[in-house]
């Protein structure tokens, strides 16, 4: 008996160890997350029911700041893993401070918690996102590009200059989803029976599909030579709008 | 190249010779730097705006009317620092200036002088000609450009700021 | 010479911008006026703290970042533009009648019946009711959904003006609200699409020219200048020629606007 309860001990201090690389945060009476950052910003789900941000060994901290805190622009550090987070209502701000170059982060979330990403860096500040459930807001603002991978909730996203890539592995029928962009591509991978509204635009980009739209076939991909499309596919469903100014857009069946 | 003018190098860049941009960059980026700095009180703010500047130039350097090289930089500059309040304001980052206040008692120090502290308490637009006029050094003539106004207006403008600027000043030294 | 016009004179002395004769004028005046001898005592002050202030250098990272920007542009050739007509298809559907209903009614549950929100747990003879509700009704549920904290559930609202035959104004005035002042660039867009199908609203017109001058995003710009243009609103060209001289504004924004501008003036 006393034998397990010191195991159980090291194995904890183990935990205890290396979780002080990372920073955790309770998720308690939260509704939404939004994450604020000028660099790369990956968000994945786990298990636990709190926020984890990975302390990362390659974003370095000079020698010379030993014992001192980063001060960013959007504030003080207080996580110790380059980040400011603040609870504001039932939001959670979860700020990045550091820059693009050395910037780049990972936040491990519960999967059904509803997220916002803001990026808005000169230089590559992608946001990618891994099997969430709940609803996700994205808008890439500045030149980063957006990847959602293995979701179903309402996507609202959004880029300038970056493309944007989703694929769904089912579409929740509750609210709308909208994927625009000024001058990136979009590329939507949906499950073929999905029931849902389309309506495609792109100004001066071409739109292509696999889904039976209503138009001649050329090639596997169809291209549709109009620059709108509203169609319903399998009976109709849920509002799916994606819309881009200079890009072209994919919309393929999985 | 060093001794070509702004606008024949900018005239370069928007016919696609990027490299050239690293001279304009070298000539103008401490200016620029400086007047968003003096403007925001914010150093990291100032760099990331300032490079975002220079990338505006580089992005739409097509856009540039052969007009005079300073005064499109600083109108590019000015609109860059609006777009970025104006952002501020819109979205919940308040904290964001409560922030930079206390920075602002933390860094005084360094990199701030009574003077500033002056020119802090005018209000944005007094502010943006005294630091435009004196410490940029732009006439009056391209202030109007940048400001979209008339030269006469533009040096009236600065002289008022100028005497509510001397009236702080003096009070507070 | 007045008096007043020597102390407005006095910065322009210390700049050297004067004339021989000015000089002398003012050099003259100030033996004999102990008030301008101090306004010029205090400019001076003033002028030599300009002087002595510091410009201060940023940090060397900021040149490498922006020459390693400048490299990356080049290895992205850049891209081409091009412009081509844009034809509008005018094709609503109405096939999703039925879903619309029923999401609107998972949502007005939630607004009415706390706690009942899940959709199994309605009855079709609750839909039965709620599609025979009156305007009120629904428009109170779109203001609710509109005033939702989650984007996706704004852009339902705002959609759900298709509902109605004839909104009423502060139904159009809340759309328009979203128009100018939402955070979320899709709520917005949104907003723009589905208000361009009531453009003969004066409402609706106006807070097209003002959004114009407002939004910064240039994918909403140019649906905003289409709509524009297509009803060929001369007010608007105001707040076209505007944007065109913004020297922020996007160079296929300004293409599109001198497509459009000499239509309408």
């Amino acid at each position: 008996m006393k034998s397990i309860g010191i195991t159980f001990l090291a194995l904890q201090l183990c935990l205890t160890l290396t979780a002080q690389e990372d920073y955790t945060q309770s998720l308690a009476g939260i509704e939404w997350v939004k994450v604020e950052s000028k660099a790369e910003i990956i968000l994945k789900t786990h298990n636990e029911k709190q926020m984890r941000i990975k302390g990362k060994s390659t974003s370095k901290i000079p020698q010379k700041a030993n014992g001192l805190k980063l001060v960013g622009s959007g504030g003080p550090d207080n996580t110790d893993v380059g980040f400011y987070v603040v609870k504001e209502g039932n939001n959670l701000i979860v700020r990045n401070l550091r820059k693009w170059n050395n910037g780049s982060a990972e936040i491990y979330l519960p999967a059904n918690q509803n997220i916002a990403v803001t990026t808005n860096g000169t230089g590559q500040s992608d946001i990618r996102i891994y099997g969430f459930k709940g609803e996700i807001e994205a808008n890439a603002r500045l030149n980063g590009g957006i990847k959602i991978e293995n979701v179903s909730g309402p996507v609202t996203a959004n880029s300038l200059n970056g493309g944007i890539d989703i694929s769904f592995t089912a579409i929740h029928q509750s609210s709308p989803i909208t994927v625009y962009s000024t001058n990136g591509a979009l590329d939507i991978k949906l499950p073929g029976n999905t029931p849902a509204n389309l309506s495609l635009g792109s100004v001066n980009g071409e739109i292509y599909t696999n889904f039976e739209l209503k138009f001649p076939v050329k090639d596997d991909l169809k291209s549709i030579s109009v620059h709108k499309v509203k169609q319903a596919i399998n009976g109709g469903g849920v509002s799916l709008q994606l819309k881009t100014t200079n890009g072209n857009i994919y919309l393929r069946k999985e | 190249m060093e001794k070509l003018t702004d606008e024949i190098l900018m005239a370069k860049v928007a016919n696609g010779n990027l490299d050239v941009l690293k001279v304009l960059f070298e000539r103008h980026h401490k200016h620029v730097f400086n007047f968003l700095h003096k403007m925001s009180g914010d150093r990291m703010l100032s760099e990331d705006i300032t490079q975002e500047v220079f990338y505006k130039l580089m992005k739409y350097g097509a856009s540039y009317n052969n007009g005079k090289f300073v005064s499109w930089l600083f109108t590019i500059a000015r609109n860059s620092l609006n777009t970025h309040f104006r952002r501020v304001s819109n979205t919940t980052e308040n904290i964001e200036t409560i922030h930079h206040k206390i920075l602002l008692e933390e860094e005084q120090e360094k990199d701030y002088s009574d003077l500033y502290f002056a020119i802090n308490k005018l209000d944005a637009s007094d502010r943006e000609l005294v630091i435009l006029s004196r410490f940029q050094e732009i006439k009056y003539d391209d202030l109007a450009e940048i400001i979209g106004s008339t030269p006469g207006a533009v040096k009236t403008k600065v002289s008022r700021a100028l005497k509510k600027l001397k009236t702080i000043y003096l009070q507070n030294s | 010479m007045e008096k007043n016009h020597i102390v407005e004179l006095l910065p322009e002395y210390l700049d050297h911008l004067l004339n021989e004769a000015q000089k002398k004028t003012i050099e003259t005046h100030l033996k004999t006026c102990n008030s301008c001898s101090q306004e010029l005592n205090a400019l001076k002050a003033l002028w030599s703290a300009f002087e002595s202030e510091k410009e201060i250098s940023p940090s060397e990272k900021l040149k490498a970042n922006f020459f390693e920007q400048i490299k990356l542009e080049k290895k992205n050739s850049p891209k081409v533009v091009s412009m081509s007509s844009t034809a509008f298809q005018k094709n609503r559907n109405w096939t999703n009648f039925f879903l619309k209903i029923a999401a609107s009614v998972v949502l007005l549950v939630g607004v009415y019946f706390f706690g009942k929100q899940q959709q199994g747990q309605i009855s079709s003879k609750e839909i039965a009711q709620l599609t025979n509700e009156s305007q009120a009704f629904k428009q109170t549920a779109m203001l609710s959904l509109m005033g939702n904290k989650s984007a996706s559930k704004r852009i339902q609202g705002v959609h759900f003006i298709e509902e109605f035959n004839e909104p009423d104004e502060a139904i159009v005035r809340a759309l328009a609200d979203r128009m100018l002042n939402d955070e979320n660039t899709n709520v917005r867009r949104t907003a723009v699409e589905v208000l361009s199908e009531f453009t003969s609203s004066e409402i609706v017109k106006n807070s097209f020219i003002k959004a114009l001058k407002m939004e910064k995003d240039p994918g909403i710009q140019i649906t905003l200048i289409q709509v524009l243009g297509k009803i060929q609103e001369k007010k608007a060209a105001a707040s076209m020629q505007y944007l065109l001289e913004q020297d922020d504004t996007q160079p296929y924004v300004k293409e599109e606007l001198e497509l459009v501008l000499p239509n309408i003036i």
